[in-house]
């Protein structure tokens, strides 16, 4: 138990350095020149509903930018919620992608819901055990969560991975990490499903496990499948942000810093002297027309007459 | 004409030699009568046997931007050297700080769903070719980061990534292919995780013109670079323009019954009218129209006379950061110099694009831009026009720019003008953010060289093609009766052209095409004449 416990930690830190350190390579790219693409949802004055833009009013410089964050929270929970832009765009795929991510919410909507409990034990409140009504709430909650969880995602992982099979626009594009990361995924969801129809308390023996984490007790019993699970989950949690499934948050930028980013460059404003600086890179493009030479700048390149072609 | 499928893969592109996916017009998109019979249409002019000496890069039997031979093995490897080191820079910062972020958020998180692939017109007219999905060349450049760009264990990658064998075959393919997609970017739309494929065919030309010289000549050599040095992407210097609008404002003024002259170089203007010089030679009514709005509404406008001033066509959008940067300053410091309050894009999607939105983080934000259909709504909402729709009684359809509509969200200021002034206006569908590209976008309105022309008609242009006629499906489509295409943008008005013509749409059904501010003018009531002549057009 007590290697299970070291491997928690290593992959909690794994996971947060990998994905810290993916934000901050991201966050720390040059600003780029605008590229969104319309509809942006935080365009205010009814003008996102059918994908307008400030720029539909003239002199709009003049005017205050209104920004609706609500905008944006509108289309970005049904998209996380639902994968409403699946289901709008392909239908077939949404049958199986659905209920694959669906069930890793529920799942993380557990691990939310132990943490919390976990904490509260340690504060002297077993609040599942203690017989009172939130409790039995949180009990069946996370049981129900459980259940669904495992068997929509069951149903999902074989929905897709038959899909990936099958359908050659998806085969031919699939490297062996596709079929492998839909089976990893498929694993954390049919070992709850065992552990849950194991005759075990589910609840009972993950939340053991929690506290026991917590004060590296070694007095913990959980079933074999058990053991399977929360080293396959581990092992997930550690790998997911280096493959392409860290959408998860990258997401985020592909979003409000592309999609939906239109800052304009106003003079004097933080934007313009960051602009104003990558303007003084240096180019070493080697097409004769650029004229680059490795330490000429953007600026100077884009100023000066270009060398006649010959 | 059918054709039967060869199953292609994405390592197919490094292998063989010759064309990869011979291609045919196909029937996928169905056209009403009289336009259904795809055998009445020619088919693919075969390329001459000088260009298939000459060329490199067959992936599909068609030409659009001519990747010359290597003449040795030696000449070879250095472009596989070349292309790798470009590779590398279009990674880097200091080179690609540009589109640097988008690109590799679009690199690293592709699902391989194929969500995106039925937005693609192109991929839909083609039958669903293989190697015209919106992932291919995408999937191509992606495997190449990886196994090239990225470190890590070479095993790992190949089971995370793929594999693929970069060659010269691969190479010059892949220049083609990057010129077998508009840029539209409806596929980014519909991407759940935001990758966007036309940003990666972007990206490719990019390096494949920045690093190796390589690009259509339409776009370079008769684009940018003449533009840079000549003044104007048309050939037109300072003379020949001046030339031009005074033949232009002359006819105007006969026509309108009132003088209509062009101020040049006006200091302290109101607006510098920034038109794409493609329409003074190609639609002359067009600069003609606004001329006479302009003076209608009292505005103080001018044009430039000086080099690269008088034409907003900026290429370098579609295949070079440098280009585009280089003429996008040129225009700031006109304006700037002459201190106008505003510079306004003609009727002109890309220019509008670069000006307003992308060029705004080159040339910072105290040069004002409007795009065309704004102002042209200021003015009607001004009142300053007496303006009669039943002039316009004819059925008149939209086709959105993607530049401007889909890229900048100018969606309704057309539309409320249209129902403004065209009783019988009609949507396509879809239509505003959701529209189709004309088919010639990035820059494909202005290439036509050995078959590419042929290509843009088949495949690029037809669910436009479709669209027109699916808008006028209540109207006789065997009458030669009036129907107006309105297409506020000079690049989609070429390529609306071609397909015009090479349907003959004109002759069977009377379908005609044009801007916004003409059918504005034609709805002055003040004018005598009515300012769109059919029998003309």
């Amino acid at each position: 138990m007590i290697l299970i416990y070291i491997l928690t930690i290593l992959t909690v830190i794994t996971f947060f350095v990998a994905v810290i350190s993916k934000i901050i390579r991201i966050s720390s790219a040059p600003v780029h020149l605008r590229w969104e693409l319309y509809p942006v949802p935080h365009e205010g004055g009814g003008k996102a509903k059918y994908g307008g833009s400030r720029l539909e009013e003239p002199d709009w410089w003049e005017k205050k930018i209104h920004k609706d964050s609500l905008g944006e929270l509108k289309v970005m929970i049904p998209e996380i919620v639902f994968l409403k832009g699946v289901w709008e765009h392909n239908k077939q795929l949404w049958i199986g992608s659905y209920p694959f991510h669906f069930s890793l919410y529920l799942f993380i909507v557990n691990i939310a819901l132990f943490s919390i409990v976990t904490i509260l034990k340690l504060l002297g409140n077993d609040v599942l055990f203690s017989g009172n009504i939130i409790g039995q709430i949180i009990y069946y909650a996370i049981l129900i969560f459980a259940w669904t969880g495992s068997v929509l995602g069951i149903i999902g992982t074989i929905r897709l991975l038959f899909s990936r099979i099958v359908d050659p626009n998806l085969s031919k594009y699939s490297s062996a990490s596709h079929y492998f990361n839909i089976i990893f995924i498929g694993s954390l969801y049919f070992t709850v499903f065992l552990w849950l129809i194991s005759g075990r308390d589910f609840v009972a023996d993950v939340s053991n496990f929690y506290y026991g984490f917590i004060t590296f007790s070694t007095a913990v019993e959980i079933p074999t499948i058990g053991y399977w699970h929360i080293i396959l989950s581990l092992l997930f949690i550690a790998y997911l942000p280096f493959t392409h499934m860290s959408h998860f948050f990258t997401k985020y930028f592909t979003y409000h810093k592309v999609r939906w980013e239109d800052e304009p460059n106003l003079p004097s404003s933080k934007l313009s002297k960051k602009l104003m600086e990558q303007l003084n890179y240096p180019v070493s493009w080697a097409a004769p027309h650029i004229g680059a030479d490795g330490t000429k700048t953007w600026l100077a390149i884009a100023t000066e007459i270009p060398k006649k072609e010959k | 004409m059918s054709s039967k499928k060869i199953d292609i893969k994405v390592t197919d592109i490094s292998k063989g030699q010759g064309i990869l996916v011979p291609i045919e017009p196909v029937d996928e998109i169905k056209l009403p009568p009289p336009y259904d019979k795809l055998e009445e249409l020619p088919g693919f002019k075969k390329l001459t046997q000088q260009a298939l000496d000459k060329y490199d890069g067959y992936v599909d039997g068609v030409i659009a931007v001519g990747v010359p031979k290597p003449q040795n093995e030696e000449e070879e490897q250095k472009l596989v050297e070349s292309f790798l080191s470009g590779l590398m820079k279009l990674f880097s910062n200091e080179n690609n700080w540009t589109f640097l972020q988008p690109l590799v958020l679009s690199m690293e998180h592709c699902a391989k769903c194929q969500t995106c692939n039925h937005d693609c017109p192109v991929y839909e007219a083609s039958g669903e070719e293989e190697i015209y999905r919106p992932t291919y060349r995408a999937e191509i450049l992606r495997r190449l980061y990886f196994k090239y760009v990225k470190p890590g264990s070479p095993l790992l990658k190949k089971f995370q990534y793929g594999d693929i064998e970069l060659n010269w075959t691969l190479i010059s393919r892949l220049v083609e292919l990057s010129y077998r997609c508009t840029l539209c970017r409806r596929c980014a739309q519909s991407c759940p995780i935001g990758v966007d494929n036309g940003l990666i065919t972007h990206e490719l030309r990019k390096l494949f013109s920045q690093e190796m010289g390589i690009a259509p000549k339409e776009l370079h050599e008769k684009g940018t670079v003449q533009q840079l040095e000549v003044g104007s992407s048309t050939g037109m210097n300072a003379l020949v323009v001046k030339d031009n609008i005074e033949f232009i404002d002359e006819d105007m003024s006969e026509k309108v019954g009132f003088k209509v002259e062009t101020k040049w170089d006006v200091e302290g203007a109101d607006v510098l009218l920034i038109h794409n010089a493609g329409e003074i030679l190609s639609w002359p009514e067009n600069p003609g129209a606004f001329a006479i709005l302009c003076e209608l509404a009292g505005i103080k406008w001018t044009l430039s006379s000086e080099a690269v001033g008088y034409d907003g066509v900026n290429y370098g959008l579609f295949y070079d950061d440098v280009q585009l940067a280089r003429i996008v300053v040129k225009h700031a410091e006109i304006a700037k110099k002459l201190g106008v309050k505003k510079i306004v894009m003609g009727e002109c999607g890309h220019e509008s694009k670069v000006l307003g939105i992308i060029g705004e983080r080159i040339i910072g934000g105290d040069v004002h831009t409007e795009n065309a259909l704004t102002f042209m709504e200021n003015i009607i909402n001004s009142g300053k026009l007496n303006l009669n729709p039943d002039r316009n009684y004819f059925p008149v359809t939209l086709h959105d720019p993607c530049n401007l509509v889909r890229i900048m969200g100018v969606v309704e200021p057309q539309r409320r003008i249209l129902r403004k002034i065209a009783p019988k206006f009609r949507e396509m569908h879809p239509h505003g953010v959701r529209n189709y590209c004309c088919g010639g976008g990035s820059g494909f309105a202005v290439m036509s060289g050995n078959n590419f022309a042929d290509w843009r008609m088949h495949f690029s242009g037809k669910m436009k093609f479709k669209q027109i006629l699916d808008a006028f499906a209540d109207e006789d489509l065997n009458s030669n009766s009036p129907k107006y295409v309105c297409a506020p943008c000079s690049n989609c008005k070429g390529q609306i052209r071609d397909i015009l013509d090479f349907y003959g749409a004109k002759e069977k059904s009377g379908i005609y095409y044009g801007g916004l501010v003409e059918l504005i003018i034609n709805a002055v009531d003040d004018l005598k004449e009515p300012f769109i002549d059919f029998d003309m057009m």
